[in-house]
Parts: C-alpha cells; sequence; structure tokens
C-alpha cells in the first residue's frame, strides 16, 4: 500500500471510526450484585465438604425473563460459594446437584453483598476420620452417619498433590464398594500404599488425602471429610 | 449548445435507467435450481441423492473431532479412537468433546430430505415401484440422520414435513420429542427403508444403501437405545429434560429395544446375503493377512462390506489416514506421521489363543504383577526376550493385524520402538536424552538406531512422531507408498460404515443384555459371537458373556469408530476415564547379559495427563436455545 491509498482510505476509516464510536453495549448496569454463602450441616454446624467437578450446584433462575435459562453456581470443596458478578434482581435459588437432603426453592431479592447460608442434612456423616502414615502405608480410619434409609454406594480414599482431592480428581485412589446399609459404630479402613505408587506419590512430598463416601440415594454427590496434608515417606 | 447536450444527457440517463422490473424479487437466483429441474427424472433424483448421501453424518476417516469432512483439516491426527482408549495422541493429551455439533447440519440435511419425500410422488416419469425405493432410500437416510441426532442429543424435533418459508417464524418452530419418540422415529424410519429398498445393488449403485443396510442401522441404533435404557441409571442425570423425559429411556424399555435389535440383526443374518469375509483360516498368520487385506481394500469383500463410503478424489475428497497415522519411519513424505499411538490398554485386551475367553495383559515380569505401572525398578526380575516382539506371541491376530508391534516389518521397513536400554553396570537409560553406549565392540542406542530417522518411538526431542506407547498403528493403512502424501487428503481407501462382523456381535450383545431365547436365540448368538474370533484364527469357543461380548466387540471394531458410542451408550465412560491415565509397554534392551535381550516396562505414557470424563457430557449441549426456544439437556 502505497502513499496515496492510505491518503485515500485514511479519512473514510477515520470518519468511521468516529461515527461508529457512538454505541453503548447495551443499556443494562454493569453487573454488580453478589450472592454467597455457605453449605452448612445443621446439626453439627460444620461446613459441608463437596467437590468442584461434579458436586454441588446452587440453581438460581431471573425473575422478570421468560424465557429464561437457569444459572448454576458451582460450591467449592469447603461448603462455600460465591458469584459476584450477578444483576441485581429477584432470584429463585434452590441447590440442584446435592450431597445433601432437597431443601426448598426460596425467592431471594440478591442486591450488594447479598449472603445465603443454607442449614442442611448431608447424606451421610464422616466421623472420627483418622489418617495416619504407617511406614509406606496411608491408613484412614473412620465411622459412617447416613441419614437417609439408603445403602452406602461405596467409600474412597483420594490422593492428590492439590487440596482439591475428591473421586473427580486424584491422582491415586483406594475405593471399596459397599452397597449395603451400615451402622453407626462400623469402623472403616482404607489403605493406599505408597509403594505401589511410586510414579504418582513420591516419596518425601507431600499429598493431599480425604475421605469420601457416596449415597446410594439416585443422583446423589459425595460426602466428605476434610482434606489432611500428609508427607510421603522417603 | 454544449449544455443542452450535457443537459439532455443527463436527462436522458434516469431514461435509460429506467429499465428496472417490477418482478425483480421474483426473479430465480443463478446459483440454485429449481426443484421443477432437478427432481423430475430418476437421473435427477440420483444426482440429488448423490449430495444427501455427501451430507448424511457418516462417521469415517474423515470424522472427527473437527467435525465431518474434516479430512483434509488439521486435526492433529486425533483419531476417534485416540479419545477413548484404544490409542493416544503422540502429542494432545486432552480428551475432547468428541463427536462434533451435528445440530445445524443435521437439520439442514433433514430438510432437504424432507423435500425429496415430498417431491417423489409428483414425479410422473417414476413408476410406482421406483418411486417407492426411492423414497425408501430418503428414509434410510433420515433415519441415519436421526441416530446421529439422538446419540448426541437424546430427545430431538422431530420435523417429518418440509416447512415452506414463512415469516411466521414461531408456526416453524418445533418442540423436542421425548427420547423415546426419537429412538421410536429412527425405528420407523429404518422399516419404510427396508420395505421397499432392494435387496442388491449393481454397476455404478454399489454405494447406495440396500435393505440389508437398513436392517443394520436399525441394529446399530436399537442396541444403542436399549443400552441408554438399561445403563441410563448409571449416570444419572436431573433437571427440565430429564423430567420431561427429552432425555433418558424408561429401563423397562430396554428389552423391548433389544429384541428391536435382535430382530434386524437376525434378519440380516437369515438373510443369506451378507457373511464374513474369509471365516476360517488355516492359521493365525493367515487370519491376519486377511483382516489386512479386509481393511486395506473392502470391495474384496463385498460378503462382508454391507456399506461402504469411497473416496475417489485425492487431495479434494480423499481422507487423511496414511498421513498422520504411518510410523515414522514409514511416513513416506508426510510431515506429521506417528500420531497414532495405540495404548497397551487395548494390546492387553487381546485374548491369547493359549487362554481363550479373557483378556491376555503382556506379563514381563517373573512375579506376573500387570498392576504395575511405576517404572523401571531394579529389584525386579523383567522376563527376557529374544526379539522386542516375541512376547505377543499367541496374541490374537487381530492384535498383529491392527498395531504395529516393536521390531516388527511393515512397508518393507523394521519398524523400531525401543524406549532405552539397561546399561551393564545397571544403571537404565529409558525414555531419557538420546544416547550410546559401546559394550564389547558393539554400539548400541537407547531407541536402537543412531539417526532419528530410522526409529519410530520415544525420542523427546522429536516426540510429535515418536510413539509414546511403544505401538504403531497399522490397520487400514495402505502397504504401499500414498502418492503425494506430503499433503493432506491423499488416501483414498473405502471405509466400511456397516460391515457383517458388527451386525453378529450386536446380535450377541442383545441376546446377552435381554436374556432372550425365542428361535435357539442363546445359541446363535454364541456363535455368532465366536464366528469373528474363528476368522481371527480361535479354534476354542468360548460362553456367551457379557464380558466376552464387550471384549469381543473392542477388538474387532477397535479404530472403527464405535468404541466412543460403546462407552457413551452403555455409561461406562466416566467409570473408565476418571483420572485414567492411559499405559505404555516399553521395550527396553538389557546390556547385562550376553547377548543383550529385550526386557518389557508396563507404565503410565510419558506426559501423561489423567482424563476424566464428565458426567453430563452423555449428551452434548442444544446450540441456540435462545432463539429455537427449546429446553436445553441437563448442565450445561
Amino acid at each position: 500500500m502505497n502513499a496515496k491509498t492510505i491518503k485515500y482510505y485514511l479519512p473514510p476509516i477515520l470518519a468511521a471510526a468516529l461515527l461508529v464510536h457512538s454505541c453503548r453495549l447495551d443499556n443494562y448496569d454493569a453487573p454488580d450484585a453478589s450472592l454467597s454463602g455457605s453449605i452448612i450441616d445443621a446439626e453439627t454446624g460444620e461446613l459441608l465438604q463437596s467437590d468442584v467437578i461434579n458436586g454441588t450446584t446452587i440453581k438460581i433462575i431471573e425473575h422478570g425473563y421468560d424465557p429464561v435459562a437457569p444459572q448454576y453456581l458451582r460450591v467449592k470443596n469447603d461448603g462455600t460459594y460465591a458469584n459476584t458478578m450477578l444483576f441485581a434482581n429477584v432470584y429463585t435459588v434452590q441447590p440442584d446437584l446435592r450431597n445433601f437432603q432437597e431443601i426448598d426453592k426460596q425467592d431471594i431479592a440478591i442486591g450488594k453483598n447479598t449472603r445465603l447460608d443454607f442449614r442442611v442434612t448431608p447424606y451421610i456423616r464422616v466421623k472420627d476420620v483418622q489418617i495416619v502414615n504407617d511406614g509406606s502405608q496411608i491408613v484412614a480410619t473412620f465411622r459412617l452417619q447416613p441419614t437417609t434409609s439408603d445403602v452406602v454406594d461405596k467409600i474412597g480414599l483420594y490422593a492428590h498433590s492439590e487440596p482439591g482431592v475428591g473421586h473427580p480428581i486424584h491422582q491415586v485412589a483406594a475405593e471399596d464398594t459397599l452397597n449395603r446399609q451400615v451402622a453407626e459404630q462400623d469402623t472403616f479402613s482404607l489403605v493406599i500404599d505408597a509403594a505401589k505408587h511410586t510414579a504418582l506419590l513420591k516419596a518425601g512430598r507431600a499429598y493431599y488425602f480425604r475421605v469420601g463416601v457416596l449415597s446410594g440415594f439416585p443422583g446423589a454427590k459425595p460426602n466428605y471429610a476434610p482434606a489432611q496434608q500428609i508427607s510421603i515417606a522417603p | 449548445m454544449k449544455r443542452i447536450i450535457f443537459l439532455s444527457t443527463i436527462l436522458l440517463i434516469p431514461a435509460l435507467l429506467n429499465s428496472c422490473r417490477d418482478d425483480v424479487l421474483d426473479l430465480s437466483p443463478l446459483d440454485k435450481v429449481d426443484r421443477g429441474i432437478i427432481l423430475t427424472s430418476e437421473e435427477g433424483v440420483r444426482i440429488f441423492l448423490a449430495n444427501l448421501y455427501y451430507q448424511t453424518p457418516f462417521e469415517d476417516f474423515a470424522y472427527n473431532h473437527t467435525g465431518f469432512h474434516g479430512a483434509l483439516t488439521n486435526n492433529m491426527g486425533i483419531l476417534h479412537d485416540a479419545q477413548c482408549g484404544n490409542a493416544v495422541n503422540s502429542e494432545a493429551n486432552f480428551l475432547d468433546p468428541g463427536a462434533p455439533s451435528w445440530w445445524e447440519p443435521g437439520y439442514a440435511l433433514n430438510r432437504d430430505i424432507n423435500l425429496l419425500l415430498e417431491t417423489i410422488p409428483t414425479i410422473e416419469a417414476l413408476s410406482n415401484d421406483k418411486k417407492n425405493e426411492l423414497a425408501g432410500e430418503a428414509h434410510f437416510l433420515r433415519a441415519f440422520n436421526y441416530f446421529a441426532l439422538a446419540k448426541r442429543y437424546g430427545g430431538v424435533a422431530i420435523i417429518r414435513e418440509y416447512q415452506p418459508y414463512t415469516p411466521a417464524i414461531e408456526s416453524l418452530k418445533v418442540p423436542r420429542s421425548t427420547e423415546k419418540e426419537t429412538w421410536d422415529f429412527v425405528m420407523s424410519e429404518c422399516d419404510e427403508a427396508a420395505k421397499y429398498l432392494p435387496p442388491a445393488r449393481t454397476g455404478n449403485d454399489t454405494r447406495r444403501a440396500t435393505k440389508w443396510t437398513a436392517c443394520a442401522l436399525k441394529s446399530r441404533a436399537a442396541l444403542h437405545a436399549a443400552s441408554v435404557a438399561k445403563y441410563g441409571s448409571k449416570a444419572p442425570l436431573s433437571g427440565e429434560a430429564v423430567a420431561l423425559g427429552l432425555v433418558g429411556i424408561d429401563a423397562a424399555l430396554a428389552n423391548h429395544y433389544y429384541e428391536l435389535c435382535i430382530d434386524a440383526s437376525a434378519a440380516i443374518m437369515e438373510g443369506g446375503a451378507h457373511r464374513l469375509y474369509k471365516p476360517n483360516p488355516a492359521t493365525a498368520e493367515e487370519a491376519a493377512n486377511n483382516l489386512l487385506a479386509l481393511f486395506q481394500d473392502p470391495n474384496v469383500a463385498p460378503e462382508e462390506a454391507m456399506f461402504c463410503v469411497g473416496y475417489g478424489d485425492p487431495g479434494v475428497a480423499g481422507h487423511s489416514i496414511d498421513f498422520w497415522s504411518n510410523p515414522s519411519q514409514t511416513s513416506d513424505g508426510a510431515h506429521h506421521p506417528g500420531r497414532v499411538n495405540p495404548t497397551l490398554d487395548l494390546v492387553d485386551v487381546y485374548e491369547s489363543y493359549v487362554t481363550p475367553g479373557q483378556s491376555a495383559p503382556v506379563v514381563t515380569t517373573a512375579d506376573g504383577n500387570v498392576n504395575d505401572y511405576n517404572g523401571y525398578n531394579r529389584s525386579q526380575t523383567y522376563l527376557h526376550f529374544d526379539t522386542p516382539y516375541d512376547i505377543f506371541k499367541n496374541k490374537d491376530a487381530r492384535l498383529w493385524a491392527t498395531v504395529i508391534l516393536p521390531g516388527t516389518v511393515w512397508k518393507g521397513a523394521t519398524i523400531r520402538m525401543q524406549a532405552g536400554y539397561i546399561e551393564p553396570d545397571g544403571t537404565p537409560v529409558i525414555e531419557a536424552v538420546k544416547a550410546s553406549i559401546t559394550v564389547n565392540g558393539v554400539a548400541y542406542h537407547t531407541f536402537g538406531a543412531d539417526a532419528w530417522q530410522d526409529y519410530s518411538g520415544f525420542d523427546q526431542q522429536h516426540a510429535d512422531v515418536m510413539t509414546r506407547t511403544g505401538f504403531s498403528f497399522k490397520k487400514f493403512l495402505s502397504p504401499v507408498p500414498v502418492e503425494g502424501q506430503s499433503a493432506l487428503g491423499r488416501s483414498t481407501q473405502d471405509w466400511m460404515e456397516f460391515r457383517y462382523a458388527e451386525v453378529l456381535l450386536n446380535y450377541a450383545e442383545a441376546v446377552v443384555e435381554s436374556g432372550y431365547s425365542a428361535n435357539d436365540a442363546q445359541t446363535k448368538a454364541k456363535d455368532a459371537l465366536n464366528a469373528t474370533r474363528q476368522r481371527a484364527g480361535h479354534t476354542t469357543d468360548i460362553p456367551l458373556t457379557i464380558d466376552n461380548v464387550q471384549r469381543e466387540r473392542r477388538v474387532e471394531l477397535a479404530f472403527e469408530n464405535k468404541r466412543w458410542w460403546d462407552l457413551i451408550r452403555r455409561r461406562e465412560f466416566h467409570e473408565v476415564f476418571n483420572n485414567n491415565i492411559q499405559k505404555a509397554l516399553c521395550p527396553v534392551l538389557d546390556l547385562r547379559v550376553a547377548p543383550p535381550k529385550y526386557i518389557f516396562i508396563r507404565k503410565h505414557i510419558i506426559r501423561a495427563v489423567p482424563i476424566t470424563f464428565p458426567e453430563y457430557r452423555y449428551y452434548h449441549a442444544i446450540p441456540g436455545i435462545g432463539s429455537n426456544g427449546l429446553i436445553q439437556n441437563p448442565n450445561y
């Protein structure tokens, strides 16, 4: 392109740029509302552990639109959640995918820093968890407290280098399919032998270990105890 | 005077230009042909049908994660089977969404099919028989199209009529039917097709659907629907689409669909038109050669190849299987060979002739432990072998016909896939930087040769063209160099979209899953299961169990783009791919012994990323719900 053609094309391009630069993106205010809170075990008052992937989601439906696509908020591993980019409005809110018993939907006016905690009953509580390092073996013992009459589908001990460890994210897992009712006094034990996974669990390094349990309730997501960091024996 | 001329010229211009017609909006476009011209004779319909076949979503050589007809796109050589465990790509680890969207092209094709179906009765030049036959062909294509939609989206909008354009957009919108209604539509379209399609085609029409093709489609689709009904609860979904039945099928209907599969398959098995190609080989070696020939050119086996997709025009409408999939040593000028690395996971599944009826994992150590993937261990006692392929002795002929094993000959070259050596002092050099060592006056190289052009595996300096599993790809590949292979799309081997072996295995699966026993089905299903095994050189029959059928299906149909859908329909994808790391078999030369011998290390592939299949992906997202108003699938 020589100087002459540039001279020829430049004015219309500049004019176009000036003229086009008049429009606004849309007529809405920026999303300045937020909804955050926790999923709390109503009985123990503790945060309810979950998964980021394939874990608890909260479905929110904005009022005033039809049809309207629901939005889904993901709950973090520790049981807290937050969406800081919502439009202020009334929403119908209800946890969707869950590892706790269903709770009713509620209509909430969401504005700046709206907080909403859910007090729930987990399908299964994981109690008295002890994870110890016995030589190369990481041994988890625990008890289970189901809150429904469903069978316990399976239990698992999961290991990963990141704290987000669980059934969806693990490097090594020791799982046991129970598919039966359990009693509160039953003690369960799961073992990961690091010596059999030297490529994935490197000696001398620390990994997160977490006990999980899946209820047989259709569509249930796993319940967990908090993750613990443990170093593999060198 | 000058001014007068000037003025009159100016006045004349509007007069002259005022030539436009007031029917300008009714003019026929010059780049389209009216149906009154093309759809008036059998030849015209034939031309129209050729275009419909082209649009039909056959999952052939040109099908991959970038779309249909993707042979000329750079898809990194990621075969469909490399996204579901049968192979890994030499470079990429990701589990792609796999099947591309088939929504808009699906409804575009459906519109064209509906136009044909609407027009056929009005074509005076056609006899009634011919009209029925051509309509049958359209029904086959519509069945195939709706099968492609149903297996991706579940229940979809069923549009049976050609919709005329109207500004009243709302009147054109068709809501989703349930998944059950959609599968039932596929079933009835297959029946409509089978009713009038001819049992055989000759001459230039051999690539067109027959009655048996329609039955084979019904067999495949019914098995899919039955599996979703039976196993859907393994991956439960929730939400509006589930509540309305738009995805998911009542488990009580599983046997209904299994029986539809049994009936459609039995019709082919009893029809006599199709059978297995060379069903009784004398030796395993002969079996391997037969199978290689079948896939290199399906035209040798019209009895088995029920429906083929052809690629007549290299560089334009060819495909690229040879371009991506050859080992590096036999790239024949292709710039990006070596992309398809069959996994140890697949190789393990092939039976041994010595232990029929079970997978035969490759045993590498004296203690027989096949579950240790941690890499070389000095304290372990490894078995020694004279060649890099002795360890596969007695494995199924189909392994040899599907996969290039280390040290075997392909296109005249010994394909070297060696991961390293153990130095005489016991130091392991495995999957490491290229090195050499001289022992007793002989030079040894980590990867089996000095120059990287002379080997095909494990060298991470040329990682893109090197196998990282210890295996290379063989099935379908041309045994002779493909002309002009430095470019994509030069291969022209035909693709078998339907072949008789699949029908046998559909039948066996439907019978064992449903427990169906009428018409001596249990015996026939056991025979069907063993027929493909006998063709592969097995001499001992195995019982009809679901494990045996699934193993047989995986090895017989490997790389035929079936495994992805098998994992989907049986809801096994999230179980198989749950933080799954795929496996390699590393051949290593042990220089501690004289003469040096080979040992093998079972291990995780190098540069591995654990792969997880999220359960919501059992269904695809429906595009454009903002405008088409349809109910979205769960979790999108």
